[in-house]
């Protein structure tokens, strides 16, 4: 780890000016940042703390929409009211993530900019385009079981390793953005960029800006909703595929459906194709499968994952099954 | 570690272990956590290639760095460059060329971890990449394969040869493979190097053996033995990552060039290049049978990949071979197993050492020929299994209980759990929600293992304890010292026991285990019950003796004592066991075998491959049960680890290079992952060891892997030739089990 300057925040203000400088990096739980630095993969000059920052609260706002601090622990947004009755596919995703001890670390606003734990990255020795941009990719053709099977590129195949983004992509997320420049919101799905020939570019966030908020919007559907994750083992596993569904059935017709998927992609990722797949038609197994078949005609594997494909098929079919199911959700 | 009682807790007896509350609490201070004032840190810098020549190492920059005070290369190895248990073949400090991801090339004294870590991290090391041989097969076979030791690339390649019938009526045959399993020991390597005024070293460690530590360590500090004095510090876990050696030469050779105490500890990262690993294995058998299920012969081809340096492979080999058709009789054997040289991580002991990966190979195959034969898996290996009077492969006779047959029935006849929980944590997937019940088929399997316990094939086996009764406070007092290492088995507890039956007297202190007594041998192999416990048995038997010439007279025990204490020190062996044929393998090559037989109960989600363990049975025969609360402390453990190599251990290597070092990306079973447990623990003695007692720490380990992956093709109708069985291998290739 290299020496850096630390400076603790007490506001946001403070804090925007603070990582105007030069090699600054914002630190919350820490829970990622900490490691990278320890294994010189980050290697900030100086590293502005964040965790005394007031942003560690869910409001509801007038309108319905609901208002999540960057700042919230994992652990404590998992376990908030509003979002366990009114969004439980954002409860289950959080608490499918790490373990009980780094959820309680974790911050909202870190885990949207969580690196990939593709080995390659961290491996100072191996080629890495995201890393070290213009080295390579020993990822493609080497260890890729746990590789992307969509918007992957000749550069990068690695996969965005957060369970809460999933769900928050599914449930169309804002995020708030604020700098010395101003404050400004962006749409959760498109944050996360695919790596095309630049994966060293991993979001739409400034180096100067700072995550101060979660917007949900206000979306009954997603009452009925449910994240389901597929691991190597029953806890403190990243995903293989993950799935975030909300259902609306009506008349045996499905009106509304949101449907995203972890552990694809170098982005949560939103499955607009089974969505449109879905929309209007009648809610059978045969749907399901149809517009799980829909989402996966883009997927392409590499050469140890092509197994994700038909894990994400079942795992979505399976997913909207259950929603349907007579209390199948939450 | 003193264990004050009111009362005589004597062998079979469930005590509460001192260390266990201590390690609860976080209060056990472990060799990680020792600490001397002014004391250096010492850092290591390993090569991140597995093969290379290395054409320049520059210091300079690390040692211009403040807070540096010494950086050492193999230039400044002491006395002899190369270390190893069985082959000295490998290099304290790295010379032309590295072998392996993380072979130790330099090392750092500083003033701080930190400073210690930069320092290496800044010194220049030119290397010249070779192709890595990765490819134990290729590596053994291929004429053209590059060699990576001088000696070729085979480290032992040991036949078994009985019978001359190869043809039979029913022919099962497969490939297998196991991957590469890791210790995950919790306590990383670590320890204290202090610097004596003789010129000497002092040094506290966390180790299996801590005398097999000083023959290796003192040659290369060019010290004579008895001035590397070494310790036993607090062990987190063992497993058989600690018997060769880590950090011991690298500290001492840092406190002797500084003149000050050397600490080093690694990181969870490092440890996984700072220790052997399980051999992966690749493995063809072929069994035919009568058509009723009577095996006719065993042939087998089992290459285990020791990787880059020779660590203890041979014996692996050994065991491998010897154990190759587990326990059942069959009267036509051809094994050939290999170990080879690769520039994959070097692999050596851990629990199971070579018997499980034979173990889940032939276990595999039981279950197959008893579907050729139209069997049950419980029947086909009752109407096989061995029994006291058989003969194994090697020649061997068993000539003590092995009442296999019975505990396979006794097991069978367990009750089975219920029907699948409504309760997600009892479901495949667990609270990730990914069933409620729907797409879960349940499966049941059956696994048997044999296990050699304590060393075999001729080696000099054996362990030293001495007793000294005592008048403390006008109390009879004991105090037991032996060098065997508490590693988390429950040593120390069985030591006490053994003292306060055979001497009678409550109050008995453990002494810390250090090289001023004779060697204790390895904390490994199942043994430590077995020859320290004997040497502990026969110690106390000696004093005993005196004691009782002494109060002949009529005097008390107290006033016996008043004249002073009675000592005595007493060697254990266990029968002579011999070498293995090198061309037939037969020989008494083992001197006791252990039995263990496990039934899995699993739910297995066969749309998305999760699987639950919903129960394990096990019984296994200990001989005699020295401290029912360890025992079953054991078998838990040793089953849960073997839990793990089923579904989800493993280190990923490729191309020679480890790709999850760490705990969040190797992946070991959590409370969640392991089921509650029904034991039946049996006690047929063996006459030939103390108190009857036979080895209880391996032999679960063996039988459970092949167990669960029985019960899991039960559940899913797939073959399944590889542990560990992931999630792909079961929703990929059961494509067709989805409707």
């Amino acid at each position: 780890m290299k020496d850096f300057a630390y400076v603790s925040a007490p506001d946001v203000a403070t804090a925007v000016r603070a990582i105007t400088e030069p090699g600054a990096k914002f630190l919350g739980g820490g829970t990622n940042l900490v490691d990278l630095m320890r294994q010189n993969v980050e290697r900030p000059d100086t590293v502005v703390d964040i965790t005394r920052l007031p942003l560690d609260r869910v409001e509801e706002l007038p309108d319905g929409r609901i208002r999540i601090g960057a700042m919230m622990r994992n652990s404590a947004l998992a376990a908030h009211r509003l979002i366990r009755t009114r969004y439980p596919m954002l409860a289950q995703a959080l608490l499918a993530g790490a373990s009980g001890q780094l959820r309680n670390m974790a911050t909202v606003g870190g885990n949207v900019l969580q690196r990939t734990r593709c080995p390659y990255f961290v491996d100072l020795a191996a080629r890495c385009n995201k890393r070290e941009p213009g080295s390579g990719c020993d990822a493609i053709g080497g260890f890729n079981r746990n590789a992307a099977i969509f918007g992957a590129s000749e550069s990068c195949v690695a996969t965005h390793p957060s369970d809460m983004c999933v769900a928050l992509a599914a449930l169309d997320a804002t995020i708030e953005l604020e700098s010395v420049r101003g404050v400004r919101r962006l749409p959760l799905v498109g944050f996360h960029a695919l790596p095309g020939d630049a994966p060293q570019h991993e979001t739409a966030i400034a180096a100067d800006e700072l995550i101060t908020a979660i917007e949900l919007p206000d979306l009954p559907v997603a009452a009925r909703s449910r994240y389901r994750k597929v691991r190597d083992r029953a806890s403190y596993a990243f995903a293989l595929v993950s799935v975030a569904a909300a259902l609306e059935v009506r008349d045996g017709v499905v009106t509304e459906a949101r449907l995203a998927l972890g552990g694809v992609a170098s982005r949560p990722w939103r499955a607009h194709a089974a969505e449109r797949a879905l929309m209007g038609a009648p809610a059978t197994e045969e749907s399901f499968r149809r517009a799980a078949d829909a989402e996966l005609a883009g997927a392409v594997a590499q050469s140890q994952n092509a197994f994700k494909i038909e894990l994400a098929r079942r795992a979505v079919t399976a997913t909207l099954r259950q929603l349907h199911l007579p209390g199948g959700a939450a | 570690m003193s264990i004050a009682t009111g009362q005589v807790q004597g062998v079979g007896q469930s005590l509460l272990r001192p260390d266990g509350t201590l390690k609860v609490t976080g209060e056990f201070a472990y060799s990680s956590d020792l600490w001397l004032d002014g004391m250096l840190w010492g850092a290591t810098l390993r090569s991140p290639h597995p093969s290379a020549w290395i054409r320049s190492i520059d210091v300079g920059p690390a040692l211009a760095m403040p807070g540096v005070f010494a950086v050492l290369t193999h230039q400044d190895v002491p006395g002899v460059k190369f270390y190893g248990l069985e082959h000295k073949d490998q290099p304290v400090l790295a010379i032309d060329q590295v072998r392996y991801q993380g072979e130790p090339v330099a090392l750092v004294a500083a003033d701080h971890p930190e400073t210690a870590r930069r320092a290496a991290d800044a010194i220049v090391v030119g290397y010249e990449l070779r192709e890595a041989v990765t490819d134990p097969r290729q590596a053994a076979f291929d004429p053209a394969c590059p060699q990576v030791n001088p000696h070729g690339n085979v480290v032992r390649h040991q036949p078994v040869r009985v019978g001359d019938r190869f043809t039979a009526d029913v022919v099962v045959t497969a490939e297998y493979e196991v991957g590469m399993q890791d210790q995950a020991f919790l306590g990383p390597e670590s320890g204290l190097a202090v610097p004596a005024e003789d010129g000497g070293v002092d040094l506290y460690v966390a180790t299996q053996w801590l005398h097999v530590d000083q023959d290796q360590v003192a040659p290369c500090l060019g010290l004579p033995k008895e001035k590397v004095r070494l310790t036993l510090a607090g062990v987190g876990g063992a497993f058989g990552a600690r018997e060769d050696l880590s950090m011991q030469i690298h500290a001492s050779m840092l406190a002797l060039r500084t003149g000050k105490p050397i600490k080093i500890v690694y990181g969870r990262e490092e440890s996984f290049f700072g220790h052997v690993h399980r051999h992966p294995a690749w493995m063809r058998y072929e069994h035919g049978a009568t058509a009723d299920g009577m095996l006719v012969y065993v042939r087998a081809e089992i290459v285990l990949d020791g990787g880059a340096y020779t660590s203890s492979s041979p014996a692996v080999v050994g065991n491998a071979a010897s154990l190759g058709v587990g326990p059942y009789e069959v009267d036509n054997v051809w094994i050939d197993a290999y170990g080879t040289y690769t520039n994959n991580p070097p692999c050596g002991a851990m629990r199971g050492f070579g018997a499980v990966q034979a173990c889940f190979a032939y276990e595999s195959q039981m279950d197959r020929l008893a579907e050729a034969c139209g069997l049950s898996p419980v029947e086909i290996r009752i109407r096989n299994a061995v029994s006291q009077g058989s003969r194994l492969a090697t020649g061997q006779v068993v000539d003590t209980p092995a009442p296999l047959a019975g505990m396979l029935r006794e097991l069978a006849a367990m009750p089975l759990p219920g029907p699948g929980s409504t309760d997600l944590r009892a479901l495949p997937g667990g609270v990730a929600q990914t069933t409620h019940g729907e797409g879960v088929r349940r499966g049941i399997g059956y696994g048997v293992g044999i296990k050699n316990i304590c060393f075999s094939e001729g080696f000099d086996d054996y362990s030293t304890a001495r007793v000294r009764v005592e008048l403390l406070g006008g109390e009879p007092h004991v105090l037991v010292h032996t060098a065997a290492a508490e590693v988390g088995q429950g040593l120390i507890m069985v030591k006490s026991q053994i003292a306060r039956t055979e001497l009678g007297i409550d109050r008995v202190t453990i002494v810390p285990a250090d090289t001023t007594v004779g060697s204790a041998g390895s904390s490994s192999a199942s043994r430590q019950s077995y020859v320290t416990g004997g040497a502990v048995k026969a110690a106390c038997e000696a004093v005993r003796e005196r004691l009782d010439k002494l109060r002949a007279g009529g005097a008390s025990l107290a006033e016996v004592l008043a004249a002073g204490p009675v000592e005595e020190t007493r060697e254990y062996r266990h029968r002579p066991t011999f070498p293995m044929d090198p061309v037939t393998g037969q020989g008494d090559s083992h001197t006791q075998l252990a039995l263990c037989v496990h039934r899995a109960v699993v739910d297995v989600d066969v749309e998305l491959g999760l699987v639950k363990v919903v129960e394990l049975a096990a019984v296994q025969d200990v001989g005699r049960i020295m401290n029912p609360l360890a025992l079953e402390g054991q078998i838990h453990g040793g089953t849960a680890q073997g839990l793990g190599l089923a579904l989800m251990e493993e280190i990923q290597v490729r191309d020679g290079k480890v790709l999850n070092p760490s705990f969040t990306d190797y992946l070991i079973p959590t409370i969640l992952d392991m089921p509650p447990m029904r034991l039946s623990i049996l006690e047929n003695p063996d006459p030939h060891a103390p108190y009857g007692l036979r080895g209880a720490g391996e032999p679960p380990t063996l039988s459970s892997t092949p167990a669960i992956a029985a019960a899991v093709r039960n559940a899913t109708g797939l073959a399944l030739a590889r542990v560990p069985i992931r999630p792909d291998d079961i929703a990929l290739a059961g494509s067709a089990l989805a409707g």
